[in-house]
């Protein structure tokens, strides 16, 4: 199969043509939303470009990692969206991992070319940081499951078509044996949605109410009871990609930056505090530690390329969470009193107030900082777990709330 | 050069595994501790059998001409175990400040025997303060007649009592310049330091009127000594990191084993979020370090940033996880028997060894532009 592969250089020549063709740098702002995404997306998508390695069944071109990179870096250079799915998609790499033929075939087109909208149905006001606790329960119904419960921290809820839902189908085994793990349809009537107002005065969170919604037996993923395996698979898609980036100012103010500078160094410049020596102290930390966090991310690749354990993978996001709250402490002190004000009229103020809110996004979302540290101490260093008194408990006799 | 396929690499690897878990043992370092010259001659020897010592030699002075990632990995296995062979003074540094000398005569006649370990050599870089900015030297260089002879003093120096060979950067009226001096020659005392890491060898060598052979351009002797100080910090880069992710194991297992409460240590979360906040620096220092080295054989531009990134990160993981051990394993590292205050000490050592933390993150926002 290899000996058929274009070689990397005739690769690069046929996405660099094929993007100076179609491409167009204005929809460089629509990777999210916008009016143009999914007309290029499905051009991605057709073309080969959305997930080179993947098999052609799923519009890829089954290119190795080298040649996969090789698209990467032609879209990157460019500035177009849409390619490098296999690693950036969630949704499908679950599927993909879990689902059957019939709802990968159903599903999976229209995700990659952005028709279909997603959200994450997973934490409750109960069951934060213990996820597997979750009270939102799926009863069989003929062909169907129906759902009650409520959900919290769904980013996309209004817009989605899908929800990946963890909900309880068994309430007399422990529980972490109890779950099992859907594919919701969102647009329906017992599906109420409301936005939380987030401590960044935005909202893009809502609270999910679920009132004997129902969902199609097909819509399970794996089996009965396996929804924790499929759970783990799909928060590690999402930590390792929260460890690659995070959200950045929102003001919009540019500071002026020479060619390759970083944003921080021209910060303390414009502060007036580029000599002072435990600023620039810090700034070169923090530096080097979003330069380490990428090569860590770039050797765990090269790890796994060759079939290696990709533990350093999981670290990433409890990296990025000391990068982004140091980033913001330092903006901060660059700017004393003016720090006290914030809008649009103060846009730095405005940044590094916001930097310093939003970085909790990364050291909760996803599992807080603590339960990371828990998770690398067990999983990548093979400590032992604390004992947990609701273990080996039927979840119908576990204390909550 | 010619750069060692992964798998070459891999087994140069094992083969010096095998050998310091043979010939570089607890027990053993601790007895070089008690020793004057610091380290095992017949380890060395079977170091450079095994072509150690010939890793950064260029293949016409009969080296492996593998290069600075070579080494850099087998550094790392030399801090895992605390090594305290001259690998560091004379096979790199050395070597690396000949390289650069361009003194071809000098070269053919050293290079060689540095190759095959035979000969063990070391370089007096800083004055007694220790500085390795090359602002202050502690030597200066006289003309008599067509010799030079040396005065001062160097501090600080690697192995000094055990070379076979001093190579000097001293001040002359033309700026500085490199100098090979006999350590049995007129004048030359070599006192031993009070080193804090008992496993680390660190003379001071005073000079008064010793007799010297010029090396290389007289006024570009500084270019040499940084070429040695560029692939050095490289080196002790991978030492740090090797040093850092075996002290953190072997916390992580006396976790796994020690009982209190009725249950292993690691499993409360007090002493399990700080084993996973060592590991995000040991492996942090392990990408340091290799990319470092990837960018110093390369030649790039921005090499000389990566250094000093990997300078204060290898330094800062190591000490943190040797300091972080002690803690975590509670009373019985406090004793001298326990091997966390060897990597302790050391850690402590190599982090001001060719310059301290906060310098090269000084310099590391310099070669921003920052």
């Amino acid at each position: 199969m290899t000996e058929q592969l274009p070689d990397v250089e005739t690769v690069r020549q046929e996405v660099r043509a094929w993007l100076e063709e179609n491409w167009n740098p204005a929809w460089k702002g629509e990777a999210q939303e916008g009016p143009n995404r999914v007309a290029w997306l499905t051009q991605v998508v057709d073309a080969g470009w959305a997930a080179p390695q993947w098999p052609k069944e799923w519009f890829g071109r089954e290119f190795d990692d080298a040649r996969n990179r090789v698209v990467r870096e032609e879209f990157a250079r460019v500035h177009a969206f849409g390619t490098g799915q296999d690693r950036t998609n969630l949704w499908i790499n679950t599927l993909l991992a879990f689902a059957t033929e019939d709802l990968k075939k159903q599903l999976i087109p229209g995700l990659m070319r952005g028709e279909v909208e997603m959200c994450l149905l997973y934490s409750e006001p109960g069951a934060g940081s213990d996820l597997a606790g979750v009270r939102t329960k799926a009863e069989r119904d003929g062909d169907e499951w129906v759902v009650n419960g409520q959900k919290v921290w769904t980013s996309g809820a209004t817009r989605a078509d899908y929800g990946m839902l963890i909900a309880r189908t068994n309430w007399d085994v422990p529980k972490h044996r109890g779950l099992s793990f859907f594919f919701l349809p969102m647009k329906q009537p017992g599906i109420e949605i409301r936005p939380l107002r987030q401590i960044t005065n935005e909202s893009h969170f809502n609270e999910v109410f679920i009132t004997d919604a129902r969902a199609p037996a097909a819509n399970l993923l794996s089996n009965e009871g396996d929804g924790w395996k499929v759970l783990v698979t799909a928060l590690a898609y999402e930590r390792s990609y929260m460890g690659e980036a995070a959200r950045g100012p929102r003001s919009g103010n540019r500071v002026k930056m020479a060619e390759g500078e970083d944003e921080l160094i021209a910060l303390a410049r414009e502060a007036g505090k580029l000599s002072d020596t435990s600023i620039r102290q810090r700034i070169a930390q923090v530096i080097a530690w979003r330069k380490l966090n990428d090569l860590n991310t770039a050797r765990a690749k090269a790890d796994l390329e060759v079939g290696t354990s990709a533990s350093i993978m999981s670290l990433g996001k409890l990296a990025m969470s000391r990068i982004l709250h140091e980033t913001a402490r330092l903006r901060t002190d660059l700017l004393d009193a003016e720090s006290l004000l914030e809008g649009s009229e103060n846009p730095r103020a405005e940044d590094a107030n916001f930097l310093a809110l939003n970085a909790y996004f990364t050291s909760i979302g996803g599992g807080t900082d603590q339960v990371q540290r828990n998770i690398i101490g067990e999983r990548v260093l093979g400590l032992p777990k604390e004992p947990e008194i609701d273990k080996a408990v039927p979840f119908r006799d576990v204390k909550g709330g | 050069m010619a750069r060692l396929s992964g798998e070459e690499l891999s087994t140069l690897q094992d083969a010096f595994t095998r050998l310091l878990a043979d010939k570089c043992t607890e027990e053993q370092v601790r007895s070089w501790m008690e020793d004057r010259k610091g380290y095992d001659p017949t380890l060395w020897k079977a170091m450079s059998e095994m072509g150690l010592t010939s890793l950064l030699v260029e293949e016409r002075h009969g080296g492996a001409g593998a290069g600075i990632i070579a080494v850099e990995r087998v550094m790392e296995q030399a801090g895992s175990a605390l090594l305290g062979a001259p690998l560091l003074a004379s096979a790199v540094m050395s070597v690396a400040a000949l390289q650069a000398s361009g003194d071809e005569d000098a070269q053919s006649r050293l290079l060689p025997q540095l190759a095959s370990g035979s000969l063990v050599a070391t370089l007096l870089i800083t004055s007694p303060e220790g500085d390795w900015t090359g602002k202050t030297l502690g030597i200066s260089a006289e003309r008599r007649g067509d010799d030079w002879v040396l005065s001062g003093a160097s501090g600080f120096v690697l192995h000094g009592r055990g070379a076979d060979c001093w190579i000097a950067v001293a001040n002359t009226d033309s700026g500085p310049a490199l100098f090979e001096i006999e350590p049995s020659s007129h004048g030359a005392t070599c006192l031993a330091l009070p080193s804090f890491d008992h496993t680390l060898v660190l003379d001071k060598i005073t000079l008064t009127d010793t007799p010297a052979r010029q090396i290389g351009d007289v006024g570009s002797g500084w270019q040499s000594i940084q070429h040695a100080l560029d692939l050095g910090l490289v080196a002790l880069a991978g030492e740090q990191a090797g040093g850092a992710q075996r002290i953190l194991d072997i916390t992580v297992d006396y976790a796994n084993i020690r009982h209190q409460f009725g249950r292993p240590i690691g499993s409360f979360q007090a002493v399990k979020h700080m084993a996973a906040d060592l590991i995000v620096e040991v492996e942090s220092a392990i990408s340091a370090a290799r990319q470092a080295a990837e960018k110093t054989d390369d030649g790039a531009d921005d090499a000389p940033a990566w250094r000093y990134l990997a300078g204060f990160s290898c330094a800062d993981a190591f000490v943190r996880s040797a300091a972080d051990a002690v803690q975590m394993h509670g009373g019985i590292a406090f004793t001298w028997e326990h091997v966390a205050h060897l990597y302790l000490r050391r850690s402590r050592a190599d982090q001001q060894l060719l310059g301290s933390s906060n310098y090269f993150r000084e310099q590391y926002l310099c070669a921003l532009g920052g």
